[in-house]
């Protein structure tokens, strides 16, 4: 059939923004192909069991599994549309894209005008020892088994991650009867929603915070897990390690958008970690830099149901207008209006700060959550930045300061104002604050780097001139960074000075020693360890493209999916480079292995 | 970055940083490459590391062989392990034609002192049985070639190089080329500029355009190859196995990764990297066909590189007339890898003796188009 080799558009994904930017070109008359992985589509929601927040508009409350099942009547009643189930799209090649029928290992070329990717994102991957022990299981797989399969993983489960996914997917577990002997959470406070963590500890599950997994135990599969504490600086402290009796891990870490297809398609990526890792470059009507190619969902940052659907209905209408000459602008404006809308609140404030580095304005209300702390008037003048938002009842900082520029005010409970006027930028609130709240900054534009000021408690105090790893709010390594001055105060809460890329400035919120890893996987396709590729990166192969050939790292079946971001940042740790510097290396076609009968043997083939 | 040197090379590849490690082992001083992206970016991290000396040119299979004496001791040398494998080459013919031209080559190339032979259809079935052979007439087979890891091998001479003191400058792209009153002055790059007398020209697919930059003619065109790799699989595949009438080849990488491709017959000269889906189905169609094992192993990655061709489909290995001190080491014409090391040591011995001493070049210089061209056959 011409129009299903030759439609209008394809939609890669039939997750809710696939499905909704499918709803919105087929009902506007455009002959829409929507491809999916999956057993049956909805992406991610046929997974979830649970009732969803958000927008009441977009289902809020209604269950996953029902939202993909009313997206699915909608779009069976239309005409011009065609749904190719347990199918892939393994590559975009110039001559065209080729789709995957995994049942019955056949491929066919389709050359559609458009194409809306809305391919969701994968899970990160954790690196410690034995990960590569069957048994160590993501989020997304254990899911998958348990709601869509209803396969148990196991019978008594480690969760390592306490945001959103490993709250719901640990509470999906014991909803199946399956035992979870605790959420470790190497953070000190729980990531996701409360009201999710709520509900797993009442189902009895121990939230371990300050706590992470350093070893898989067993020789055929899991038979165990180390965990362990970790220090102010996410260290494990080995005294602390226990441990438990598990045959499963499951790692909810966090997800990595899908960028394979766009990024073959040409169209531009860029690494913004607020958005999930490297994302692709689009405006705001989802358009890519690859003009025939749109993005929408998970794909193009880490979100959430409500706007993956509005994201993927912009994109369906902007299709639209590309192809028919006009569109429903009205709808299109208030679909914008409403993404901006929902992404105004407190806990979007990593989006809008990551769709900002996308040249994507998104207003938030500035009353609430613009740091007042920053004001660009006193840019490049050293002085303290307060994280302390929550009003507790407190203010050494505003006693300490010597020259009155802090406020707590009557009320004790009230938040530290400062006023930068009065600041002579000595840096004793940093090291009277009790909640290591307070930082110091001083952008250094010149450079294009900042001076920071970290208060530490821990022994040995850092010296001048050491290297340290630069730490994020969640102690991930964020790059490297050598210490430029030591402030000791008697109280032992001392002042860390270092220097960091201005991009991350904004970011770095603790140091630790630079110390040696152990055998733990990088890659498991090539089954790489950190050590593997330390030695590769100390032996002088720190241009990325240079690493990933010696070591042949992310070039096995996956793809590099588990391991690119790892490698890129062990790379800008060493190096002391961001990540945005490094390319993060051609994602080479086909994006799933395909064996030789598939591909030769496609539909339309002329011989054979 | 420095400032003056003694001799810029241009290009990263295996052939301008074989041709540095030479310089520098025999003691030249100063030596800088520009590499415009990363060490094995161009054809040479995209290519087959097929090592062969079955040519039908002779001065290709000299050049060859003398490449495969330096693979023989590459390790002992630079003290790197390239995943270099000597399983043969076997070249399979398919009709009258072919058969009766690898009983000439096959002679002629003994003449030039190789181990190679040729086997009949029961030898070819007893020795390979994996290969369908129906439409095959004969075979050369030839036990010394072979294939290594072409990024291994790169790395291996930028690293030796460094150590020997040459400056190996990535992500440097060469802009221009001074030359005043037909000699070189410097070079200018993006970084800044380098005062030299000698430059050479390694720039693989872009040797055009360097050539160019002196106000050099060189004769070659850049095509796209492509070439494509299936998730690893049991050991099978010996030797690497080679068709020019089905224009094919396939070897079995280190690691297991059975690798293979074809010449696109209609491609026209470009600098077009994007691999395109009618290779992979024109190779999924027909690669089974002769090895049968194939049809259900998976295909994991696909990509596509450039083929330096020269009119002939021989290198130029040359110093330019007009411009002093301007040598070339380009137009491999999809050989390139397996020359480098005794490009590498000829072109080093050139530049420091003024002749290529003990390597034979002399049938490769720019001036040898302009009568008869005698094209080397042997590729695909
Ligand atoms: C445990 C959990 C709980 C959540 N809870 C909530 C919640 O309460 N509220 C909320 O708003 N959000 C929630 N989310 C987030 C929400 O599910 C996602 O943001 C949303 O599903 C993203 O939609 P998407 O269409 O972009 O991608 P997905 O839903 O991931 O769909 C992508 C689809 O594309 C398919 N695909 C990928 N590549 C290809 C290819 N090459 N060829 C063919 N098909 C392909 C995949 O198989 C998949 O079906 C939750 C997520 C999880 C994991
Ligand atoms: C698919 C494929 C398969 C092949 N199989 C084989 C095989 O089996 N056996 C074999 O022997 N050969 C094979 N070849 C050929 C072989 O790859 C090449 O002949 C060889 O790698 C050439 O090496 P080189 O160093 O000249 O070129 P390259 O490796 O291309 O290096 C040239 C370098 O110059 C750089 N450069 C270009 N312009 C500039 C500039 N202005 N400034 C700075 N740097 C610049 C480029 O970035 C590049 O890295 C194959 C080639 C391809 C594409
Ligand atoms: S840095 Fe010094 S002056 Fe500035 S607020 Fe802190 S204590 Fe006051
Ligand atoms: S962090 Fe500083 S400002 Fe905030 S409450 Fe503690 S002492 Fe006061």
């Amino acid at each position: 059939m011409s129009c299903l080799s030759n439609p209008d558009l394809l939609v890669v994904g039939a997750g809710p923004a696939g499905l909704y930017a499918a709803i919105e070109a087929a009902s506007a008359g455009l002959t829409t192909v929507i491809v999916d992985e999956g057993i049956s589509a909805g992406g991610q929601l046929v997974k979830q069991t649970h009732k969803f927040f958000g927008n009441e508009d977009f289902f809020a409350s209604v269950r996953g599994f029902d939202i993909a099942r009313r997206l699915l009547k909608e779009l069976s009643n239309m005409d011009h549309v065609h749904n190719l189930q347990e199918s892939s799209v393994i590559g975009v090649y110039e001559d065209g894209i080729p789709v995957l029928h995994l049942p019955s290992d056949t491929t066919r070329l389709l050359q559609p005008e458009r194409v809306i990717v809305a391919t969701g994102a994968s899970e990160k991957f954790l690196q410690f020892d034995n990960n590569d022990l069957p048994g160590v299981y993501g989020a997304g797989a254990v899911q998958t088994l348990m709601n869509q399969f209803g396969v148990m993983p196991g019978r008594n489960v480690l969760m390592v991650g306490s945001g959103n996914i490993g709250l719901i997917v640990s509470y999906q577990l014991i909803q199946a009867g399956v035992n979870v002997k605790a959420i470790v959470e190497i953070a000190d406070r729980i990531g996701g929603y409360e009201v999710h963590a709520n509900k797993a500890m009442r189902m009895g599950i121990p939230i371990m915070l300050r706590h992470t997994v350093i070893k898989a135990i067993g020789t055929e599969s899991v038979e165990g897990a180390v965990i362990c504490e970790v220090d102010e600086n996410f260290r494990p402290v080995a005294s602390t390690s226990q441990e438990l009796a598990v045959d499963t891990i499951c790692i909810a870490i966090g997800l990595n958008p899908s960028i394979e297809l766009i990024a073959q398609a040409g169209g531009e990526v860029k690494y913004i970690p607020e958005l999930g890792g490297y994302v692709p470059v689009r405006d705001d009507n989802m358009r890519s830099t690859a003009e025939a190619f749109f993005v929408a969902g998970d794909v193009s940052g880490i979100e959430e149901a409500t706007t993956a659907m509005i994201e993927g209905r912009v994109a369906g209408l902007t299709v639209v207008k590309d192809l028919k000459g006009n569109t429903d602008l009205k709808k299109l404006e208030s679909l914008k209006r409403e993404l901006v809308a929902f992404r105004n609140g407190p806990t979007s404030a990593r989006i809008r700060e990551g769709l900002r580095k996308l040249g994507i304005v998104s207003s938030s209300k500035e009353h609430q959550y613009g740091n007042p702390n920053n004001p660009e008037k006193y840019m490049g003048k050293m002085r303290p930045v307060i994280e302390c938002y929550e009003a507790i009842p407190c203010n050494p900082c505003e006693t300490s300061c010597p020259t009155g520029a802090i406020t707590v005010g009557e009320n004790i409970n009230d938040v530290p104002v400062i006023d930068y006027e009065k600041c002579n930028g000595c840096g004793i609130c940093m090291t009277e604050c009790p909640g290591l709240a307070v930082f110091m900054l001083r952008e250094l534009p010149e450079e294009e780097s900042a001076l920071i000021g970290i208060p530490y408690e821990l022994i040995p105090l850092p010296e001048k001139g050491e290297k340290v790893h630069l730490l994020g709010r969640e102690g991930e390594t964020l790059s490297d960074g050598v210490v430029q001055r030591v402030f000791k105060s008697p109280n032992k809460t001392h002042g860390v000075y270092v220097k960091a890329p201005a991009e991350i400035a904004g970011e770095v919120r603790g140091v630790s020693p630079v110390s040696k890893t152990d055998n733990t996987y990088v890659c498991r396709c090539e089954e790489l360890t950190v050590q593997d590729v330390e030695k590769a990166i100390n032996d002088g192969y720190t241009d990325f493209e240079e690493l990933r050939r010696r070591l042949r790292i992310s070039m096995g079946p996956c793809g590099g999916r588990t391991c690119r971001l790892n490698t890129l940042g062990m790379l800008s740790r060493k190096t002391g480079r961001p990540i945005e510097e490094f390319a993060p290396g051609v994602l080479r076609p086909p994006s799933i292995p395909a064996t030789f009968r598939s591909i030769a043997g496609q539909e339309g083939a002329k011989d054979e | 970055m420095n400032k003056s040197a003694s001799v810029v090379i241009v290009g990263g590849g295996i052939v301008g940083t074989a041709i540095a490690y030479y310089l520098t082992q025999k003691g030249m001083k100063d030596v800088v490459v520009l590499e415009k992206s990363y060490i094995s970016s161009g054809a040479t991290g995209r290519c087959a590391g097929g090592i062969r000396q079955q040519w039908s040119e002779s001065s290709n299979v000299r050049l060859a062989m003398r490449s495969v004496r330096h693979f023989e001791n590459f390790k002992k040398d630079l003290g790197a392990d390239i995943e270099y494998i000597q399983g043969g080459y076997l070249l399979l013919a398919f009709d009258d034609e072919e058969e009766a031209l690898f009983g000439k080559n096959v002679a002629m190339q003994r003449g030039e002192g190789l181990d190679v032979s040729i086997l009949r259809k029961h030898e070819i079935q007893y020795r390979f049985p994996y290969i369908l052979l129906d439409d095959v007439k004969l075979a050369s087979f030839c036990p010394t070639d072979g294939h290594a890891n072409p990024h291994l091998a790169n790395f291996a001479y930028a690293r030796a190089a460094r150590e020997n003191g040459a400056r190996i400058y990535t992500r440097t792209r060469a802009l221009g080329i001074d030359v005043t009153n037909g000699r070189i002055a410097g070079v200018e790059t993006d970084r800044g500029h380098i005062q030299t007398g000698v430059v050479v020209n390694a720039s693989g697919g872009f040797s055009h355009e360097v050539g160019h930059m002196a106000g050099v003619d060189i004769p070659t065109e850049s095509f796209r190859h492509q070439i494509m790799v299936t998730e690893p699989v049991e050991h099978i595949l010996d030797p690497m196995i080679i068709s020019f009438s089905r224009n094919f080849y396939i070897r079995q990488t280190f690691s297991g990764n059975i690798m293979m491709g074809q010449g696109d017959e209609d491609d026209k000269p470009s600098f077009n990297h994007d691999p395109s889906w009618r290779f992979l189905t024109e190779m999924a169609r027909k690669m089974p066909q002769l090895f049968p094992f194939l049809k259900n192993i998976r295909v994991l990655r696909h990509w596509a590189g450039l083929y330096n061709m020269s009119p002939d489909a021989q290198p130029i290995i040359d110093k330019a007339e007009k411009v002093s001190d301007y040598y070339c080491a380009v137009g491999f014409s999809g050989h390139g890898f397996m020359l480098a090391p005794a490009v590498g040591e000829g072109l080093a011995d050139w530049i420091i003796h003024g002749e290529p001493q003990e390597v034979d070049l002399s049938n490769l210089g720019l001036d040898r188009f302009t009568g008869e061209v005698v094209r080397e056959r042997n590729v695909v």
